[in-house]
């Protein structure tokens, strides 16, 4: 029963962090190596809600809107002159997350901050004891999930971004204004990427390297998931019962290695990963 | 003009001589600290440079050593081993002190001690660490594994009846280094080690380690993980999951779990230095800082009392050698002591130092209550080749 629980939370979280990258990663198939450095910055939102005693709920808002700002002058500065050229985007982004791990270093302090979490405890679920927060995480994954689903395939706004995704010239053909797409989907895979920070502060510490130790599972993830949601949640699902399982009755020291090992031996074996079904 | 400017031209130099003679007799005794005023230990070398400044300061008020000036000369090492190998090469070669006195990391020691050699410096490390490093130039005055485990197994078995042990860490030299110890002095006291797990040092996803702790139930727990964010991961996860076994945290220090909060509540910690020991040399200590450093004052640590009383230590050793020869001062420095805030130490033990040790609670309001001091915990034989 503890094993499923530990599944289930370990997809989740993955899910929640990888979901900001994927989006940006989707739609304009730039791999935004700042994404380590954005969950920082969402971990150092909570932080300053917890400084000014503000309601630890509050957290999540405002790492959202944090990383939409920022991620608003990023692509207008930095990304936008790049999208012909997306190897020199990753040197870019990764520049940039190198930029803004200092400037947290500047204003924060290298040493390991505290943050209230907006529930404690534990929740008692078939008769076992387990972390609230962890449990807590589900139904926010799945809703994050329901929101972006709905977003892509429910919207206008969805339509218009799977045009630019499918074929960007044709796309501007019909009218569509793809600049604008893209500047809305970047900030928007931001804003997720800080709300992940904020999510996540109740189990990691924060401190300046604290979304480093997530960026490489998940770049993996997204590599290996292509670009639907669907799809993402599939990964998530399969490789975070992968490295549960070989955490728990392997070794956690081989866990580590566990997504990214998969994630080559996946796309070796089938290089479109789990996009397309 | 000319013979007026040859005449004062030898005046300067014979001013110039002079004075070059006279500061030669009062030359300074160069006390080296290499510190981590960069990188990782940058959050405590603030700390080390304050004691240091305090001790230097005390001893010059009171006359120096052998009535000489005693001048620091701090470098940052950056906290690492290439870091390090620069900075003692400046110490030793360049600003050429006669002791270096001073915390590293277990691998920046390591790049260090071939420089000691070379330059034939004593040396007298700060820091705690795994144990067993030997150098004929080198004193440790700061706890190993032998002393830092049993006050926390010995509390626990006898205290909380604990019979089964956890054992958990991170994958690299202190925490395999530690729990092997540990897992060690446990079985030698009849107890059992009924799991022993280690997570990759940067890795923050504790999850199955702690559901095994949960489904194992031991009597007590007990963790060597890396300091920082590794650290507070476990502690925040473990909190999280609810777990009501008495925890021991080999890794954590006063000032991290002050900060920590409430998830630090109830953790056990077994220190040489804490900040609330009720001894007039600790009391008198703590009130020199303040004096000294008022609102800038970094709290004193396990780290920077060591330092403190490292500098004394070298000034006992000096004075009894009569003179700085290292080679007298390496042999005098193992029969000296000196009554600090940490008690009495004294470098005696195969090089290194039997110390007090605490055990202390974390409080909720962030402090933390001893619960029992052990005196004169032994390190062992650390180095049994040196003389």
């Amino acid at each position: 029963m503890i094993l499923f629980l530990d599944i289930l939370t370990t997809v989740a979280i993955l899910f929640v962090v990888t979901a900001g990258l994927m989006m940006i990663f989707g739609v304009m198939k730039i791999v935004n190596f700042a994404h380590g450095a954005l969950l920082t910055v969402g971990g150092y939102a909570a932080y300053v809600v917890t400084q000014l005693k503000l309601d630890p709920w509050l957290s999540w808002p405002l790492a959202l809107v944090t990383g939409m700002l920022a991620g608003m002058v990023v692509e207008s500065l930095i990304v936008r002159p790049l999208y012909k050229r997306p190897l020199d985007a990753i040197l870019a982004t990764w520049g940039l997350g190198i930029v803004m791990g200092q400037l947290i270093v500047i204003a924060f302090g290298r040493e390991v901050q505290f943050v209230d979490a907006p529930i404690k405890g534990t929740w008692s679920i078939f008769g076992v004891d387990y972390s609230a927060y962890r449990l807590l995480l589900i139904p926010v994954a799945c809703g994050l999930w329901a929101t972006m689903t709905g977003l892509l395939n429910g919207t206008r706004f969805g339509v218009k971004t799977r045009a630019v995704i499918m074929n960007e010239d044709l796309a501007r053909g019909l009218g569509i204004h793809s600049g604008r797409i893209r500047f809305i989907t970047f900030s928007f895979g931001t804003g997720l990427g800080t709300l992940a920070g904020a999510l996540i502060t109740p189990l990691s510490s924060v401190d300046p390297n604290m979304g480093l130790n997530w960026l490489v599972s998940a770049f993996m993830l997204v590599m290996v998931s292509g670009h639907s949601m669907a799809s993402l949640l599939v990964t998530c699902l399969v490789f975070g019962t992968f490295q549960v399982l070989v955490n728990t009755f392997v070794s956690p020291v081989l866990g580590g290695l566990a997504i990214a090992v998969l994630a080559a031996f996946t796309l070796r074996m089938r290089p479109k990963g789990f996009a397309n079904g | 003009m000319k013979p007026i400017g040859q005449f004062s031209k030898t005046l300067v130099i014979a001013a110039a001589s002079a004075l070059v003679f006279h500061a030669h007799a009062a030359d300074p005794i160069k006390i080296g600290v290499a510190v981590g005023l960069s990188g990782a230990n940058s959050t405590v070398a603030p700390a080390v440079v304050q004691s240091s400044q305090l001790a230097v300061d005390e001893i010059n008020a009171a006359g120096g050593i052998l009535g000489r000036k005693v001048q620091l000369e701090i470098v940052d090492d950056a906290s690492g081993a290439v870091g390090a190998q620069k900075a003692y090469d400046t110490l030793v070669f360049q600003k050429k002190v006669n002791t270096v006195i001073a915390m590293e990391t277990s691998a920046a020691r390591n790049a260090a001690l071939p420089i000691i050699t070379r330059g034939k410096v004593p040396y007298i490390y700060t820091s705690f660490y795994e144990g067993r490093s030997c150098n004929q130039w080198m004193y440790v005055n700061a706890w190993v594994p032998e002393q830092q485990v049993a006050p926390v197994v010995d509390y626990f078995s006898k205290s909380k009846n604990a019979k089964t042990f956890f054992l958990v860490g991170n994958d690299y030299a202190f925490g395999r280094g530690m729990l092997e110890f540990t897992k060690k002095y446990i079985e030698t006291k009849g107890g059992k080690v009924v799991g022993e797990e280690y997570l990759p040092i940067d890795g923050s996803d504790w999850t199955s380690i702690v559901s095994k702790i949960r489904s194992v139930k031991p009597d007590a727990l007990i963790s060597a993980t890396a300091g920082g964010a590794p650290n507070v991961s476990l502690a925040k996860q473990l909190k999280g999951a609810g777990l009501g076994v008495p925890y021991g945290n080999l890794a954590i220090d006063e000032g991290t779990a002050k900060t920590m909060g409430d998830v630090a509540t109830g953790m056990y910690l077994s220190a040489s230095y804490l900040g609330n020991i009720d001894t007039p040399e600790n009391n008198k200590f703590k009130d020199s800082m303040k004096t000294k450093f008022g609102a800038d004052l970094k709290t004193p640590n396990e780290l920077s009392v060591p330092q403190y009383e490292g500098i004394y230590l070298y000034k006992a050793a000096v004075e009894k050698a009569g003179s700085v020869d290292p080679v007298k001062v390496i042999k005098a420095l193992g029969e000296v002591s000196f009554n600090g805030p940490r008690g009495v130490v004294q470098m005696n033990k195969s090089r290194h130092t039997p110390l007090s040790m605490r055990l202390g609670e974390v409080q909720a309001d962030g402090t933390i209550k001893i619960l029992e001091t052990f005196t004169k915990v032994d390190p062992g034989e650390q180095c049994p080749n040196i003389k």
